[in-house]
Parts: structure tokens; C-alpha cells; sequence
């Protein structure tokens, strides 16, 4: 069974060029901190389709036009905190995300610094939020 | 599908889901079976490679194969926890399929080193197949490591 390991070396340099493709490709996905978003603010207005508060962070998946946006937002506990809980709202309730969005113009995802939802607003990061 | 709804439905998950304290610490749990996992990993192939050679070979990688296994059972346990608080939408993210393909043929690695070093003397070098699969082990566990943090960008 490959007596001479040549085989295997071939096998470990199309893995070492798959790793860096993968590498190269990580950049356009991305929900780990702000790097992966615009600078300027962005606004989103759109139905509620799906609600998740949990760890790592909660989402929001939201209906814009037939469209689906990945809303991303903070931890459970910073969420929270902001006052977002399971009852602040729920799927068909219509929201207002302002934050930032993907640098990656196909990419229908933002991550949100503040919501409204049933006429109450939650800054999900308060020191990030645009200036009143 | 359902069978990953219905673990995102179990109470220990829901509570690992909303917890402030209790996610953190499974995750810094998973971060140290992996660091001592590759640090193990890349210290026997090192040792298989050429490299340390002051210290014995059989009871290096004897000490050393039961340190990575039990890290590698510890991120096991702890990774399957992470993944459980949203399994549906992990298992549909390709670098986490690409995770767990790296990790099963890390395994396969594993068997083929095993084999191929059967039948060598006690005190006789490697031979190149043995190398071969030596290299590809810190390949791939570190391609291991390298897709599991892109989960946390994807």
C-alpha cells in the first residue's frame, strides 16, 4: 500500500491547495465581528420570518420584498440586555434594522445595531448606534 | 432535518442556548481540547518526520497518541454541544461539512499510518510512506482547526 509514499505526497499538496482556496473564499462569508461590514448605515425594513435568540448570537431572518435577509445581532446576553426577548416580537411582525450590511453586495446580510419592532426600539450595541 | 430540529428542541440544548455562562465555557473547553489536541498531533509528526530525535520514538508517541485521543474525545463532547444549540443551519454550512471531512480523513490517515509502520523494528527510522503520512497528519488536523474557527465567519 504506497510503498514509496509519492501517492501521498501528491495527496497532501491537493489538500495544502484546497486548504488555501478555502482560505481565500473565507472572506466573503462572515458574521464574527464588523470586518466583514460596510462602514456607512444601512436600513432595513422588512416582515419577521424567523426569530432566533441564542448563543453564539441571535438572528433575525426578514422578508424584504420576497427577499430573505440574514439580520444578524448580538449574544443572547447583550441582546437581552438591550431588552430584545422572545416576547418583544414574533414571525409576521413587521421591523426596522438599522446597522451595517455585508461589503458583500450579494450577499443579503447585515448585522443590525438597532431594531424597532412594534413601535419600541432596541439598541443591540448602544455604542454603536448612529449618532441622534 | 427533523432529527437536527429535534435536537435543537432538547431541554439541556435549549438551556446551553440561552445561557450567559455556559456556552463560553464550552467553548473555551472545545479551544483547549484543540490546542492540545495539535499540539500532540504536530509533536508526533514532527517526531515521525526526523525532528527530536533524543527522545525514545515508542514511548514519545505512546504518551503522546493518548494525550491527542483523549483531547480529541473532549472536543468531541464539547463540539457536539456547540453544534447542537443550531444544528440545521451548521449542518447546511459547506466549511463546516469540509470540518468534518478533514476530520475523517485525519481518521483514515490515522489507520493508513498505523499499517504501514506494523511490522518495522523497534529503533528502525520510518520509511517514507510512514513520513508521508506523518506530514499529511499535521496537514490535515491543522486544515482541521483553520475550517472549525471560518464556523464562527460563516
Amino acid at each position: 500500500m504506497l510503498r514509496n509514499g509519492i501517492g501521498r505526497f501528491q495527496a497532501s499538496k491537493t489538500l495544502l491547495a484546497g486548504m488555501l482556496a478555502l482560505a481565500m473564499a473565507a472572506p466573503a462569508l462572515a458574521h464574527h465581528g464588523w470586518s466583514w461590514t460596510e462602514d456607512g448605515f444601512f436600513q432595513l425594513e422588512g416582515v419577521i420570518r424567523g426569530i432566533y435568540l441564542g448563543n453564539p448570537h441571535a438572528t433575525l431572518d426578514v422578508d424584504v420584498e420576497g427577499e430573505i435577509w440574514r439580520v444578524e445581532l448580538a449574544p443572547p446576553s447583550a441582546t437581552t440586555r438591550a431588552g430584545f426577548t422572545e416576547a418583544s416580537a414574533k414571525v409576521g411582525d413587521e421591523v426596522t434594522a438599522i446597522g451595517n450590511r455585508s461589503r458583500d453586495s450579494a450577499e443579503k446580510r447585515m448585522k443590525a445595531v438597532r431594531l424597532t419592532v412594534n413601535g419600541k426600539t432596541y439598541d443591540v450595541y448602544p455604542n454603536r448606534v448612529p449618532p441622534a | 432535518m427533523d432529527f437536527l430540529v429535534a435536537i435543537e428542541q432538547l431541554g439541556a440544548v435549549r438551556l446551553l442556548k440561552g445561557s450567559y455562562y455556559a456556552y463560553p465555557i464550552v467553548n473555551a473547553l472545545h479551544i483547549a481540547s484543540i490546542g492540545v489536541l495539535l499540539t500532540s498531533v504536530w509533536l508526533m509528526d514532527l517526531r515521525v518526520l526526523g525532528w527530536l530525535r533524543s527522545l525514545p520514538e515508542t514511548v514519545f508517541l505512546r504518551l503522546l497518541r493518548r494525550v491527542a485521543l483523549a483531547a480529541f474525545l473532549c472536543a468531541v463532547v464539547t463540539g457536539l454541544l456547540l453544534f447542537s444549540v443550531r444544528a440545521s443551519e451548521y449542518a447546511t454550512l459547506p466549511v463546516f461539512l469540509a470540518k468534518m471531512a478533514l476530520i475523517v480523513l485525519a481518521a483514515l490517515n490515522l489507520v493508513l499510518f498505523i499499517v504501514l509502520g506494523r511490522n518495522r523494528p523497534e529503533g528502525q527510522a520510518p520509511d517514507r510512506g510512514e513520513r508521508a503520512a506523518a506530514l499529511a497528519s499535521a496537514l490535515l488536523w491543522t486544515g482541521v482547526l483553520f475550517a472549525g474557527r471560518f464556523i464562527g465567519f460563516a
